[in-house]
Formats: C-alpha cells, sequence, structure tokens
C-alpha cells in the first residue's frame, strides 16, 4: 500500500525523550521522586532517547536500527505505551499489538490456555472473540499438546510461537515486533515472516527491530537509525542501512 | 485474511477498563478457588477461628463485658471487614512486584493492578456475608434494626479508603522495599487500634475523640449499627469519610507522580 499524504496519520511521537538511573544502588529519596517530570536531569541519570520526532502513517513498515544498547527497544517501548516519556509526547491513534518482550507478557504459573485468554482479553479482545481465534492460534504455534501446561515450562522456542501466534492474532492496526523472532526455529521463523506480510498487506503498519539486514529490507520501507539514544536518519530502508554500515562497517 | 476493518468492539475507554478490571479480578478469585480443594472455606475459616479464639478469651476467660452481646455477631460484623482491609491492603505491597510481566507488556490503566486486589477481596468479604448472617440467626438475643441500610454505605466508604491506601502504597513500595514490612507492621497494630474485638464505648471518655481519626472507627460503627444500634457515632462516621475522600485524593496523587518511575524500575 503506497502511503501518501491523504493516508491518515497513526502516530506522531514529538520531540520525545526518556531518561534512565544508570546504576540502581544509588539511594533514592522522596524529593526526587515527586520532583514531576520536570526537574533537571541528576548525575546518575542519562538520556536513553531525545528528540525524537516521527511522524507514521497507516500501512508504513518501518525497520528501526542500531548498535546494541542505543534505544530500538526503548523506542517501541514508548510506541507500545508500557513507558512513559519524560519530555514531549507520544501520541499513538490506534490499537497496538506489541511483542516486545521475549515472552509478550505470559504469565509463568498460568497454563498456556489461560494466558492466551488473558493477554487477549487485556488487549481489548471479548471472549467470544478469542474463542473465535483460539483454534487457529494454537495451530499457527503448534503446540496443542501443551495447552493445560504451565507457561514456564516451555523452551523458550515454544514460549515465542505462542507469544507470536497471539499477539498477530490481536486485530490490531500497529504491531511491534522486537527482535524475539530469532528464538524460533527456521520453519517456524519462515511462517512468522509469512504472517507478517500478510499482515502488512491487509493494511497493518509495522515497526520491526532487528539485526538481520536481509529481514529488515524484506518487510520494511523506511528505516530509522537510532544512535546514542538521537534519532540519526529517518529515511527509505536502503539509505538508513547504508549509512549504519558504513558507520559501523559490517558489509 | 481479514483487513483491519474488523469486527472488534469499539469500546469506550470506560468499558475497557471495566473489562480489564474484571478480567484481573476473575483470574485472582479463580487461582484462589481452583488450587485449593477447600477454596471458599479457607477464606471464611481464617475470620471463624480468630473470632473463635477472641469470643474464648474475652467471654469464658476473662468475663470481662467487651463490646456487647452476642459477642460473636459483634466480633464477626468487624472482623470480616477487616479481612478485607487488611488482604487489599498487604496485597498492594506486591501489586507491582508480583505481575511486573504483564504490567510491562500491557498499557492498561495502571491504576486496574490495584485496584483490581481491592474488588477481588471485597469479593470474598461479600462471600462471607452468609457466616455472618448464620451467626445472626442462630446466637440467642441478637436481633437486626433498619440501621441495616447502612451496610453498603460502609462497603462505599471502605472502597474508597482501600482504594486510597493501596494507590499510596503499591508505587511506593517498589522504591523502598522496606515499606512492605512496615506495612505489616503497621496492620498488625492498626487491628488492635480499631475497634474489632471492643466498642468505641470500651475505650476511656478522652480517647473517644481521638479514635474517631482512624478511618476505621466509623467504617466499623456503620457495619455494627444494623445489629448494636448503640454503636452507631454519626461523629466517627463524618470524620472517617472525609478522611477517606482525602485519602483517596492523596492516593490518586501519589499515584499519577510515580507511575512514571514505577515503570521504568520494574
Ligand atoms: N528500565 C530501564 N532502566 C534503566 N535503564 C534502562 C531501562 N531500559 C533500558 N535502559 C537502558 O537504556 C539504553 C537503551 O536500551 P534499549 O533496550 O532501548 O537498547 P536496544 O537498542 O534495544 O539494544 P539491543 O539491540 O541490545 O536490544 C540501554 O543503555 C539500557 O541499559
Ligand atoms: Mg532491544
Amino acid at each position: 500500500m503506497p502511503e501518501t499524504e491523504a493516508t491518515p496519520v497513526v502516530m506522531t511521537v514529538t520531540d520525545a525523550g526518556i531518561r534512565f538511573r544508570r546504576n540502581r544502588r544509588g539511594r533514592r529519596n522522596f524529593k526526587d521522586l515527586f520532583a514531576g517530570r520536570k526537574r533537571r536531569s541528576r548525575p546518575g541519570e542519562f538520556w536513553a532517547l531525545r528528540n525524537v520526532t516521527i511522524t507514521v502513517r497507516a500501512g508504513e513498515a518501518i525497520g528501526v536500527v542500531g548498535r546494541n544498547g542505543q534505544g530500538k527497544s526503548t523506542l517501541l517501548k514508548l510506541v507500545a505505551g508500557v513507558i512513559l516519556p519524560d519530555e514531549g509526547t507520544v501520541d499513538v491513534r490506534q490499537g497496538v499489538a506489541p511483542l516486545i518482550e521475549i515472552t509478550g507478557g505470559f504469565v509463568d504459573d498460568l497454563s498456556v490456555r489461560d494466558n492466551v485468554y488473558l493477554t487477549a482479553g487485556l488487549h481489548g479482545m471479548t471472549k467470544a472473540m478469542v474463542d473465535a481465534r483460539f483454534d487457529e492460534i494454537i495451530d499457527f504455534a503448534e503446540i496443542g499438546d501443551f495447552l493445560d501446561t504451565p507457561y514456564k515450562h516451555l523452551s523458550s522456542g515454544m514460549k515465542v510461537r505462542i507469544a507470536f501466534a497471539v499477539i498477530s492474532r490481536l486485530e490490531e492496526p500497529i504491531i511491534l515486533v522486537d527482535e524475539v523472532l530469532a528464538v524460533g526455529d527456521k520453519a517456524f521463523r519462515e511462517k512468522c515472516y509469512r504472517r507478517i506480510e500478510e499482515l502488512l498487506a491487509s493494511g497493518r503498519t509495522l515497526f520491526f527491530v532487528s539485526h538481520n539486514e536481509r529481514d529488515l529490507r524484506r518487510f520494511c520501507t523506511r528505516g530509522l537509525y537510532l544512535d546514542k539514544g538521537a534519532l540519526v536518519l529517518d529515511a527509505p530502508i536502503a539509505e538508513v542501512l547504508a549509512r549504519y554500515n558504513a558507520e559501523y562497517g559490517t558489509a | 485474511m481479514s483487513s483491519i476493518a474488523e469486527e472488534r468492539p469499539h469500546w469506550s475507554p470506560f468499558a475497557r477498563y471495566r473489562h480489564a478490571l474484571w478480567l484481573l479480578t476473575r483470574r485472582d478469585l479463580r487461582v484462589r478457588y481452583s488450587t485449593s480443594a477447600l477454596g471458599y472455606i479457607w477464606s471464611v475459616l481464617d475470620p471463624l477461628v480468630m473470632s473463635g479464639i477472641y469470643w474464648f478469651v474475652f467471654t469464658q476467660v476473662f468475663q470481662r463485658p467487651l463490646g456487647s452481646d452476642p459477642y460473636i455477631v459483634f466480633l464477626l460484623s468487624a472482623l470480616l471487614p477487616w479481612m478485607w482491609f487488611n488482604g487489599a491492603v498487604s496485597d498492594s505491597t506486591r501489586a507491582f512486584l508480583r505481575e511486573a510481566k504483564l504490567i510491562r507488556s500491557t498499557k492498561i490503566p495502571r491504576t486496574i493492578w490495584v485496584n483490581r486486589l481491592v474488588l477481588s477481596k471485597g469479593i470474598e468479604f461479600l462471600a462471607s456475608m452468609p457466616v455472618l448472617a448464620l451467626f445472626v440467626v442462630f446466637s440467642p438475643g441478637s436481633a437486626i434494626n433498619g440501621d441495616l441500610v447502612l451496610f453498603p454505605l460502609a462497603i462505599l466508604m471502605q472502597t474508597v479508603l482501600t482504594v486510597g491506601i493501596g494507590l499510596i502504597v503499591a508505587p511506593l513500595v517498589v522504591f523502598f522495599r522496606d515499606l512492605e514490612r512496615a506495612t505489616k507492621l503497621v496492620l498488625r497494630f492498626l487491628f488492635y487500634a480499631s475497634p474489632i474485638i471492643y466498642g468505641t464505648s470500651n475505650l476511656p471518655e478522652e480517647l473517644h475523640f481521638w479514635a474517631a481519626f482512624n478511618p476505621l472507627t466509623g467504617i466499623f460503627s456503620l457495619y455494627r449499627a444494623g445489629f448494636f444500634p448503640g454503636e452507631l457515632d454519626w461523629f466517627a462516621v463524618g470524620v472517617s469519610a472525609v478522611m477517606s475522600v482525602l485519602i483517596l485524593a492523596v492516593g490518586l496523587l501519589v499515584f499519577r507522580r510515580l507511575e512514571r518511575s514505577v515503570l521504568k524500575e520494574i
């Protein structure tokens, strides 16, 4: 789907920034905690992201690149709304299906079945909607024999399978995928990629973090290059990858 | 493959909140009642055993007139609400820590993580009401009166108070882990500082005024009014209502301020 000026904007990130504490040991005090978001940066803190501004239109497929620890996952978490910016705004106008934690937020002690209903429910699906999709989700993840196994007893590949199967069936217009698929075996990864392509074909918006250049080129049209917490380049994916490779030459 | 124009229902924020709250509350209850054979029995056995002990100590051993007769009804009418308060507040110390994984991956309004504890303990409280009713029916000398209509008011005030305290405690514990132990200690103190095993009238005269500033005093006096008209103390109820609303306001403020840091920390 070509994005034109007429395609609706699904998300605007304006001058967003977030800072973290570097060392956990530093004592916290009440005054700090209650100072709110206006306070100045303190010595033990650093900006994981700062001055990030992006506008995303429906149907875009965006690849996020950058070295380890440069703020890619943080950006996705801001978009997912599971952390809040200290500066600027993140305005996401449509529902988000996030696959950002390796386990999709599934609960260790609940069975696979309960987890599916809980996660889908928390993302606003009614029981009837989950019922209608349940068999398809389990088929896709190929874990029909483990429906009543506690989630913690699944292998890490199986965990990712079921998490992806659920998240990709949430029917949300925006999908975030953060690396996690690397854990699955080759056949399953291919299956996930085909699912992602289907979703893109149906007009979903995708945020995709990966260190794999082939995957990025396969799905994404637009690239974001993050370095040291700043958005260095926002351009077509080929350009972004060229710049990234030039700076941290691997190619 | 379906297109985006799904049959996804259009929720209002309020409906969405209610849906998620109910989902988590139901999970809490299910876990509690399905993992143990005696489920419901346990949730009433605890207060029953405690009442049995206090009843024995204060009517059989000391034979000191405390509260009103029948003492077992007097005890239960405050002990059961206390179990709700105690359970919800002590659970709220772990509200964020226990569910960190889920909180890190869903963006439902964060107050749900506290409110669902108050709600599930509240439902357990309601489920224990038949026990109180049984004792009222079968204890010689017990009677009910029109003030029983105050019961819902007491529930409302207790909900406001408990949510308020939960909203203060839950985020603070994330940064000050010692607060978890401290809360347990304060709760134990509060058990004896509130009119549960005794009535306000058992306190020395000069303490009556100050006792009203424990918001539980007014709330428990409302619960008891339907069985013991003498226990109703409108001054305490008024103070308690004001304090409960105030605590809720402070709770919302604290929660709003700390939410951002909590999400980074967990
Ligand atoms: N909750 C947190 N508390 C403190 N620091 C954090 C937190 N989350 C992220 N950071 C820090 O923010 C920086 C950016 O992290 P982020 O996870 O976004 O990196 P990334 O680009 O996804 O890296 P990778 O390629 O390894 O996944 C890192 O220095 C990380 O240590
Ligand atoms: Mg990452």
